[in-house]
Protein backbone atom coordinates (compact mmCIF):
# COMPACT_ATOMS: atom_id res chain seq x y z
CA UNK A 1 0.00 0.00 0.00
CA UNK A 2 1.52 3.10 -1.20
CA UNK A 3 1.80 6.06 1.20
CA UNK A 4 0.07 9.33 0.62
CA UNK A 5 0.75 11.38 3.77
CA UNK A 6 4.04 13.33 3.52
CA UNK A 7 6.41 14.10 6.31
CA UNK A 8 6.09 17.87 6.24
CA UNK A 9 2.40 17.56 6.03
CA UNK A 10 2.60 15.49 8.94
CA UNK A 11 4.84 17.75 10.72
CA UNK A 12 2.70 20.64 10.03
CA UNK A 13 -0.40 19.01 11.63
CA UNK A 14 2.10 18.24 14.82
CA UNK A 15 3.08 22.08 15.09
CA UNK A 16 -0.21 23.34 14.82
CA UNK A 17 -0.56 21.60 18.27
CA UNK A 18 2.46 22.43 19.95
CA UNK A 19 2.76 25.08 22.83
CA UNK A 20 5.18 23.91 25.26
CA UNK A 21 5.95 20.81 24.26
CA UNK A 22 9.72 19.61 23.40
CA UNK A 23 10.46 18.06 19.92
CA UNK A 24 13.47 16.11 19.18
CA UNK A 25 14.20 15.78 15.63
CA UNK A 26 16.15 13.14 13.71
CA UNK A 27 18.87 14.23 11.71
CA UNK A 28 18.20 15.22 8.04
CA UNK A 29 15.16 15.29 6.71
CA UNK A 30 13.28 15.61 10.00
CA UNK A 31 15.00 18.21 11.17
CA UNK A 32 14.98 19.93 7.76
CA UNK A 33 11.02 19.51 7.82
CA UNK A 34 10.62 20.84 11.35
CA UNK A 35 12.92 23.92 10.99
CA UNK A 36 11.34 24.58 7.75
CA UNK A 37 7.65 24.54 9.20
CA UNK A 38 8.33 25.34 13.06
CA UNK A 39 11.33 26.49 14.06
CA UNK A 40 11.36 27.32 17.94
CA UNK A 41 13.61 26.81 20.69
CA UNK A 42 12.32 24.42 22.14
CA UNK A 43 13.09 22.29 19.43
CA UNK A 44 16.05 19.73 19.73
CA UNK A 45 17.58 19.31 16.48
CA UNK A 46 20.14 16.41 15.90
CA UNK A 47 22.67 16.16 13.03
CA UNK A 48 25.01 13.64 13.90
CA UNK A 49 24.62 10.01 16.32
CA UNK A 50 22.60 8.26 14.10
CA UNK A 51 19.82 6.06 15.80
CA UNK A 52 20.56 8.08 18.61
CA UNK A 53 17.61 11.00 18.93
CA UNK A 54 15.32 8.69 20.70
CA UNK A 55 17.47 8.37 23.21
CA UNK A 56 18.25 11.88 23.51
CA UNK A 57 14.49 12.48 23.80
CA UNK A 58 13.99 10.18 26.35
CA UNK A 59 17.10 11.37 28.47
CA UNK A 60 15.23 14.89 28.21
CA UNK A 61 11.94 13.01 29.34
CA UNK A 62 13.54 11.35 32.22
CA UNK A 63 15.22 14.73 34.04
CA UNK A 64 12.27 17.42 32.94
CA UNK A 65 8.59 15.13 33.67
CA UNK A 66 7.50 18.40 33.53
CA UNK A 67 7.26 18.63 29.63
CA UNK A 68 6.40 16.46 27.27
CA UNK A 69 8.51 14.99 24.79
CA UNK A 70 7.92 14.18 21.03
CA UNK A 71 10.68 12.88 19.55
CA UNK A 72 10.58 12.85 15.28
CA UNK A 73 12.46 9.71 14.11
CA UNK A 74 12.97 8.32 11.23
CA UNK A 75 12.82 4.34 10.43
CA UNK A 76 16.43 3.82 9.71
CA UNK A 77 17.74 5.55 12.41
CA UNK A 78 15.55 3.97 14.97
CA UNK A 79 16.30 0.49 13.25
CA UNK A 80 19.83 1.21 14.04
CA UNK A 81 19.06 1.56 17.77
CA UNK A 82 15.92 -0.84 18.48
CA UNK A 83 17.38 -1.50 22.22
CA UNK A 84 16.32 2.23 22.89
CA UNK A 85 12.60 1.33 22.92
CA UNK A 86 13.23 -1.65 25.35
CA UNK A 87 15.07 1.11 27.52
CA UNK A 88 11.49 3.59 26.78
CA UNK A 89 9.37 0.54 28.14
CA UNK A 90 11.44 -0.35 31.01
CA UNK A 91 11.86 3.23 32.16
CA UNK A 92 8.31 4.16 31.03
CA UNK A 93 8.23 7.89 30.97
CA UNK A 94 4.89 9.27 31.06
CA UNK A 95 5.91 12.32 29.64
CA UNK A 96 7.53 10.68 26.34
CA UNK A 97 5.88 9.95 22.67
CA UNK A 98 8.08 8.59 19.93
CA UNK A 99 6.58 9.45 16.45
CA UNK A 100 8.30 7.74 13.78
CA UNK A 101 8.38 9.00 10.04
CA UNK A 102 8.28 5.10 7.84
CA UNK A 103 8.92 6.22 4.25
CA UNK A 104 10.83 2.55 4.07
CA UNK A 105 14.12 4.04 2.85
CA UNK A 106 17.18 5.41 3.92
CA UNK A 107 15.89 8.57 2.60
CA UNK A 108 19.13 11.20 2.86
CA UNK A 109 21.05 8.26 1.06
CA UNK A 110 19.47 7.94 -1.60
CA UNK A 111 16.84 6.23 -1.18
CA UNK A 112 17.96 2.77 -0.31
CA UNK A 113 15.21 0.23 1.21
CA UNK A 114 15.24 -0.50 5.13
CA UNK A 115 14.00 -3.54 6.41
CA UNK A 116 10.46 -1.89 7.06
CA UNK A 117 10.08 -2.15 3.06
CA UNK A 118 10.44 -5.80 3.97
CA UNK A 119 7.74 -6.19 6.40
CA UNK A 120 9.48 -5.40 9.68
CA UNK A 121 6.85 -3.84 11.72
CA UNK A 122 7.69 -1.21 14.38
CA UNK A 123 4.57 -0.97 15.98
CA UNK A 124 5.04 -4.65 16.92
CA UNK A 125 8.55 -4.31 17.48
CA UNK A 126 7.40 -1.07 19.87
CA UNK A 127 4.70 -3.62 21.54
CA UNK A 128 6.90 -6.36 21.51
CA UNK A 129 9.70 -4.53 23.85
CA UNK A 130 6.64 -3.48 25.85
CA UNK A 131 4.92 -0.38 24.55
CA UNK A 132 1.14 -0.66 25.00
CA UNK A 133 0.82 2.64 23.53
CA UNK A 134 2.37 1.62 19.76
CA UNK A 135 0.36 2.35 16.80
CA UNK A 136 0.27 2.59 13.28
CA UNK A 137 -0.99 5.39 11.33
CA UNK A 138 -1.51 6.02 7.26
CA UNK A 139 -4.51 8.95 7.26
CA UNK A 140 -4.71 12.36 7.86
CA UNK A 141 -7.74 11.42 10.49
CA UNK A 142 -5.62 8.96 12.08
CA UNK A 143 -2.84 10.94 12.46
CA UNK A 144 -4.64 13.90 14.15
CA UNK A 145 -6.48 11.52 16.36
CA UNK A 146 -3.01 9.93 17.49
CA UNK A 147 -1.21 13.46 17.87
CA UNK A 148 -4.67 14.07 20.70
CA UNK A 149 -3.99 11.08 21.80
CA UNK A 150 -0.32 11.65 22.55
CA UNK A 151 0.07 15.07 23.80
CA UNK A 152 -3.05 15.05 25.97
CA UNK A 153 -2.61 10.82 28.00
CA UNK A 154 0.08 9.27 29.89
CA UNK A 155 2.53 7.95 28.00
CA UNK A 156 4.95 6.20 26.50
CA UNK A 157 3.74 6.12 23.00
CA UNK A 158 5.12 5.31 19.61
CA UNK A 159 3.14 6.95 17.04
CA UNK A 160 4.57 4.73 13.55
CA UNK A 161 3.40 7.43 10.51
CA UNK A 162 3.38 5.91 7.36
CA UNK A 163 4.69 8.57 5.16
CA UNK A 164 5.78 9.13 1.49
CA UNK A 165 8.90 8.69 0.07
CA UNK A 166 10.68 11.92 -1.38
CA UNK A 167 12.91 14.55 -0.08
CA UNK A 168 12.07 17.80 1.36
CA UNK A 169 13.28 21.21 -0.31
CA UNK A 170 15.41 23.58 1.02
CA UNK A 171 19.04 23.02 3.18
CA UNK A 172 19.14 22.19 6.81
CA UNK A 173 20.71 24.60 8.97
CA UNK A 174 23.30 23.31 10.38
CA UNK A 175 24.58 25.71 13.65
CA UNK A 176 25.31 22.49 15.60
CA UNK A 177 27.07 24.24 18.62
CA UNK A 178 24.56 27.03 18.56
CA UNK A 179 21.28 25.45 18.23
CA UNK A 180 22.25 22.89 21.66
CA UNK A 181 22.85 26.17 23.60
CA UNK A 182 19.49 28.01 22.44
CA UNK A 183 17.65 24.77 23.16
CA UNK A 184 19.31 24.29 26.61
CA UNK A 185 18.45 27.75 27.70
CA UNK A 186 14.94 27.89 26.61
CA UNK A 187 14.53 24.60 28.26
CA UNK A 188 16.46 25.94 31.51
CA UNK A 189 14.02 29.42 31.40
CA UNK A 190 10.85 26.79 31.29
CA UNK A 191 9.47 26.99 34.82
CA UNK A 192 8.77 23.48 36.40
CA UNK B 1 46.01 -5.47 47.38
CA UNK B 2 43.37 -2.97 46.04
CA UNK B 3 41.41 -1.42 48.59
CA UNK B 4 37.79 -2.13 48.30
CA UNK B 5 36.46 1.32 49.06
CA UNK B 6 37.78 2.31 45.88
CA UNK B 7 34.39 2.26 44.29
CA UNK B 8 32.54 4.45 47.24
CA UNK B 9 35.05 6.96 46.35
CA UNK B 10 34.55 6.80 42.69
CA UNK B 11 30.86 7.18 43.30
CA UNK B 12 31.68 10.07 45.55
CA UNK B 13 33.56 12.27 43.50
CA UNK B 14 30.59 11.89 40.84
CA UNK B 15 27.96 12.72 43.50
CA UNK B 16 29.66 15.26 44.73
CA UNK B 17 30.11 17.14 41.74
CA UNK B 18 26.46 17.47 41.37
CA UNK B 19 25.97 14.48 38.74
CA UNK B 20 22.26 12.64 39.41
CA UNK B 21 21.62 10.54 36.07
CA UNK B 22 23.23 7.52 34.96
CA UNK B 23 23.48 5.23 32.43
CA UNK B 24 25.03 1.84 32.70
CA UNK B 25 25.82 -1.20 30.53
CA UNK B 26 27.12 -3.27 33.49
CA UNK B 27 30.56 -5.46 33.65
CA UNK B 28 31.52 -6.54 37.34
CA UNK B 29 33.78 -4.03 38.07
CA UNK B 30 31.38 -1.19 37.40
CA UNK B 31 28.80 -3.01 39.18
CA UNK B 32 30.56 -2.04 42.44
CA UNK B 33 30.23 1.51 41.58
CA UNK B 34 27.13 1.11 40.94
CA UNK B 35 26.14 -0.39 43.76
CA UNK B 36 26.06 3.15 46.02
CA UNK B 37 24.26 4.90 43.36
CA UNK B 38 21.75 2.38 42.97
CA UNK B 39 21.26 2.71 46.65
CA UNK B 40 20.98 6.78 46.32
CA UNK B 41 17.24 7.97 45.83
CA UNK B 42 18.53 10.99 44.75
CA UNK B 43 19.96 9.37 41.75
CA UNK B 44 18.51 7.80 38.74
CA UNK B 45 20.38 4.88 37.11
CA UNK B 46 18.94 3.58 33.85
CA UNK B 47 20.22 0.52 32.39
CA UNK B 48 20.57 0.42 28.83
CA UNK B 49 20.99 -2.03 25.84
CA UNK B 50 23.87 -0.71 24.30
CA UNK B 51 26.43 1.68 25.85
CA UNK B 52 25.61 4.41 22.91
CA UNK B 53 22.65 4.67 24.22
CA UNK B 54 23.57 5.73 27.17
CA UNK B 55 25.27 8.38 25.16
CA UNK B 56 22.30 9.74 24.00
CA UNK B 57 20.33 9.61 26.87
CA UNK B 58 22.83 11.25 29.32
CA UNK B 59 22.75 14.14 26.08
CA UNK B 60 19.78 14.86 26.57
CA UNK B 61 19.76 15.06 30.26
CA UNK B 62 22.73 17.83 30.25
CA UNK B 63 20.27 19.69 27.74
CA UNK B 64 17.57 19.38 29.89
CA UNK B 65 19.73 20.98 32.92
CA UNK B 66 21.26 16.97 34.42
CA UNK B 67 24.72 16.02 34.78
CA UNK B 68 25.23 12.21 34.37
CA UNK B 69 27.97 9.90 33.69
CA UNK B 70 27.85 6.43 31.71
CA UNK B 71 29.46 3.36 33.38
CA UNK B 72 30.81 1.03 30.92
CA UNK B 73 33.57 -1.37 30.29
CA UNK B 74 36.42 -0.23 27.77
CA UNK B 75 34.50 -2.64 25.30
CA UNK B 76 31.58 -0.05 25.33
CA UNK B 77 33.60 2.48 24.46
CA UNK B 78 33.94 1.51 21.11
CA UNK B 79 30.29 0.75 20.78
CA UNK B 80 30.36 4.97 21.85
CA UNK B 81 32.72 6.44 19.10
CA UNK B 82 30.43 7.67 16.42
CA UNK B 83 27.88 9.45 19.29
CA UNK B 84 31.04 10.65 21.56
CA UNK B 85 32.80 12.44 18.73
CA UNK B 86 29.68 13.02 16.48
CA UNK B 87 27.12 14.51 19.30
CA UNK B 88 29.06 15.41 22.38
CA UNK B 89 32.39 16.60 20.43
CA UNK B 90 30.48 18.12 17.67
CA UNK B 91 27.59 19.41 19.65
CA UNK B 92 29.96 20.71 23.06
CA UNK B 93 27.19 18.20 24.97
CA UNK B 94 29.75 17.34 28.16
CA UNK B 95 29.10 13.98 29.95
CA UNK B 96 31.12 11.81 31.74
CA UNK B 97 32.58 8.18 31.05
CA UNK B 98 33.68 6.16 33.87
CA UNK B 99 35.56 3.23 32.08
CA UNK B 100 36.37 0.22 33.87
CA UNK B 101 40.14 -0.65 31.97
CA UNK B 102 40.47 -4.62 31.15
CA UNK B 103 42.81 -5.96 28.16
CA UNK B 104 45.51 -4.35 30.18
CA UNK B 105 47.95 -5.57 33.24
CA UNK B 106 46.83 -8.81 34.68
CA UNK B 107 44.91 -9.58 31.67
CA UNK B 108 43.09 -13.26 31.64
CA UNK B 109 40.88 -12.77 28.11
CA UNK B 110 42.72 -12.25 24.92
CA UNK B 111 39.64 -10.86 23.28
CA UNK B 112 39.90 -8.05 25.71
CA UNK B 113 43.59 -7.23 24.90
CA UNK B 114 42.89 -5.32 21.83
CA UNK B 115 40.27 -2.98 23.58
CA UNK B 116 42.08 -2.33 26.37
CA UNK B 117 45.31 -1.29 24.31
CA UNK B 118 43.04 0.77 22.37
CA UNK B 119 41.27 2.77 24.87
CA UNK B 120 43.87 5.32 25.74
CA UNK B 121 44.07 6.34 21.79
CA UNK B 122 40.76 6.51 21.41
CA UNK B 123 40.19 8.54 24.02
CA UNK B 124 42.84 11.12 23.03
CA UNK B 125 41.86 10.55 19.10
CA UNK B 126 38.32 12.01 20.04
CA UNK B 127 39.97 15.35 22.26
CA UNK B 128 38.37 13.41 25.59
CA UNK B 129 40.74 14.50 28.28
CA UNK B 130 41.27 11.39 30.75
CA UNK B 131 42.47 10.43 33.70
CA UNK B 132 43.45 7.09 35.15
CA UNK B 133 43.61 6.85 38.67
CA UNK B 134 46.07 4.30 39.39
CA UNK B 135 45.00 4.58 43.95
CA UNK B 136 41.97 6.08 45.52
CA UNK B 137 44.89 9.41 46.62
CA UNK B 138 45.07 9.78 42.98
CA UNK B 139 41.32 9.53 42.10
CA UNK B 140 40.81 12.25 44.94
CA UNK B 141 43.37 14.49 43.99
CA UNK B 142 42.05 14.46 39.84
CA UNK B 143 38.54 13.76 40.32
CA UNK B 144 37.15 16.78 41.04
CA UNK B 145 39.50 18.59 38.17
CA UNK B 146 38.30 16.62 35.74
CA UNK B 147 34.72 16.58 36.06
CA UNK B 148 35.40 20.66 36.67
CA UNK B 149 37.12 21.05 33.23
CA UNK B 150 34.89 19.15 31.45
CA UNK B 151 31.85 21.29 32.34
CA UNK B 152 34.46 24.18 31.70
CA UNK B 153 35.19 23.16 28.48
CA UNK B 154 31.81 21.51 27.37
CA UNK B 155 33.15 18.10 26.35
CA UNK B 156 33.35 14.60 27.45
CA UNK B 157 35.62 13.73 30.07
CA UNK B 158 36.58 10.17 30.96
CA UNK B 159 37.94 8.49 34.57
CA UNK B 160 39.40 5.53 33.50
CA UNK B 161 39.53 2.77 36.21
CA UNK B 162 42.88 0.25 35.97
CA UNK B 163 42.88 -2.83 37.73
CA UNK B 164 45.76 -1.21 39.85
CA UNK B 165 42.66 0.95 41.57
CA UNK B 166 40.11 -1.60 41.18
CA UNK B 167 41.75 -4.86 41.63
CA UNK B 168 40.58 -5.80 38.07
CA UNK B 169 38.95 -9.00 36.98
CA UNK B 170 40.33 -12.38 38.53
CA UNK B 171 39.95 -15.26 35.82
Amino acid sequence: MTATLTRAAATRLLAERLTREVVVSNLGQASLDLQQIADRPLNCYTYGAMGQCSSIALGIALARPDLRVVCLDGDGSLLMNLGSLCTIAAEGPRNYALVVWDNEVHQTTGGQPTATAAGADLTAIARGAGIEKAMEVRAEEELRRAYDRMLGEDGPFVVSVKVAKGRSEGRLDRDVVGHARRFRQALAALPR
Amino acid sequence: MADPSWSKHVADVLRRNGLRMFATVPDYIVSHVLEPLWADSECRVVTVTREEEGVGLLSGAWLAGQRGALLMQNSGLGNCVNALASLNVASQIPIVLVISHRGDLGEFNPAQVPMGQATGPILDALGIRSIRPGSIAELEAQGDGLIKLGYTRSLPVAIVLPPELTGGKQG
